[in-house]
């Protein structure tokens, strides 16, 4: 046993080479919210771990498959008095739905559902059933007011799309609170680095390629967010075609926009994981519009045919990979 | 021994060690793996050293099967239902190969970034 904890604490001291001082490092892995959570830190391994605690405890808040959750509650009562930190995440969602206009929408859960990407029971839905399910979406129909939410009949909501990301801005508000220097927050591939590095040079996260198993390059960066949503993600085929898990909330079918994946970067991992579906749903030519509109992300897009868009602000972050998958890299300017 | 030969000796066990330095700087990332079970390190392994062999790793009644053929690691078999950890293939600079159901994760213990998007 022994030997297996210094063998994590080794791992560890890789990831954020020595904090400083006589400050430890520890890291930490878990599985929460479908997937594997690690978390590293200048701290002990006991704060890691109690943030862990947090983590499940918001899961179990969020989660639509936890029996008397918040979002549980929601979906099979119609209506429900919601904890104040739901409330803020579906508030956070909604200003998101808005301001994209519908191309992230957390009501389209039933059809995520009639697909079969909450279970792995995937199959393809007929025309008419997406239809049907269709008419029972529409994110202006979730009414919030204070901490009661409300859903009209036949509806549900799910909150997988900006709940990690708000998750990891939660537990980073915690760190530091913990008095926390530094640390990197990680809710499998939703990432989030806090506090400067401790050896001075930049945080260096990899940016997964959607074509091989390795990466498509690696940014450099000072604390901030990184999220990707790709369609390599929960997916399936039948018939030769691909099924991917981000549903177009116009079309109730996978959003065939021509993309592969969609990296966020910002300061808040909510931010780059709500934008990360939406920009995706979008296409590329809606999604540079909305990003020259915006002054607060910046994003990584690697399309079907092999090209990676990178928006200027990050451009000079950004190192491709000179192994595995070649793209034709294109700057895109405001 | 002449000392002529015992130099000649002695440059060449030095320029071979520093050959050996420099391969190992040049890696992209170290050899040694980690297999974790819920959090936990359950195997620690040299992938230059390591015969091919697989490994079975069972989490509540689930079985993994971890398979090292060459210096490379991969999921050969994995009684869960979404095989994602199988389709993830050998073990690459990128992601770790994680099987959610079972609680698996491999991944290298040196990684040249500090995190993996995506």
């Amino acid at each position: 046993m022994k030997l297996h904890r210094l063998a994590a604490a080794a791992a560890a001291a890789v990831m954020l080479t020595g904090c400083g001082g006589e400050q430890q490092t520890s890291q930490y892995t878990m599985f929460a919210m479908d997937t594997c959570v690690t978390l590293s830190g200048c701290c002990d391994r006991q704060t890691l771990e109690n943030a862990g605690k947090e983590i499940t405890r918001l899961e179990k808040l969020w989660s639509v498959n936890i029996k008397g959750s918040d979002i549980y509650r929601l979906d099979h009562e119609g209506s429900a008095k919601l904890s104040d930190e739901t409330a803020e995440l579906l508030r956070y969602s909604l200003s998101i739905s808005e301001r994209t206009d519908g191309a992230l929408d957390p009501t389209v859960f039933p059809l995520l559902k009639e697909w079969g990407f909450t279970t792995d029971e995937h199959h393809v839905p007929d025309s008419e059933r997406i239809s049907e399910l269709l008419k029972n979406t529409g994110w202006q129909r979730l009414k919030l007011d204070g901490n009661r939410a409300s859903l009209p009949e036949g509806m549900a909501v799910d909150t997988g799309a900006v709940a990690k990301g708000y998750a990891a801005d939660i537990i980073a508000e915690k760190l530091r609170a913990d008095g926390v220097s530094a640390g990197i927050i990680d809710l499998g591939g939703n990432v989030l680095t806090f506090g400067e590095k401790p050896d001075g040079s930049s945080w260096k996260i990899s940016v997964r390629d959607p074509f091989g198993k390795g990466t498509a390059g690696t940014l450099s960066l000072g604390e901030c967010s990184v999220v990707t949503s790709g369609s390599y993600e929960r997916c399936f085929e039948q018939d030769g075609i691909r099924y991917h898990h981000i549903i177009d909330p116009a079309t109730g079918r996978p959003a065939d926009s021509g993309l592969e994946s969609v990296t966020v970067i910002a300061d808040e991992s909510r931010l780059c994981d709500a934008l990360s579906t939406a920009l995706f749903v979008m296409g590329e030519d809606k999604a540079f519009d909305f990003w020259r509109e915006s002054r607060d992300f910046e994003m990584i897009m690697i399309t079907s045919d092999k090209r990676l868009l990178i928006s200027e602000g990050i451009a000079d972050k950004f190192e491709q990979s000179r192994k595995g998958t070649s793209y034709t890299a294109e700057v895109i300017s405001r | 021994m002449t000392a002529k030969k015992a130099a000649v000796i002695a440059l060449c066990t030095a320029l071979a060690a520093a050959a050996a330095c420099i391969m190992m700087l040049c890696r992209p990332h170290g050899d040694i793996v980690l297999i974790k079970q819920d959090g936990r390190v359950i195997y620690t392994l040299d992938l230059s050293k390591e015969k091919d062999r697989e490994i079975v790793v069972e989490y509540k009644g689930r079985k993994n099967v971890i398979a090292i053929e060459n210096g490379e690691i991969y999921m050969k078999e994995a009684d869960c239902p979404d095989h994602v950890c199988i389709h993830t293939g050998r073990l690459s600079g990128g992601a770790p190969i994680i099987c959610l159901p079972n609680r698996l994760v491999i991944e290298y213990a040196d990684r040249s970034t500090d995190a993996a998007a995506g």
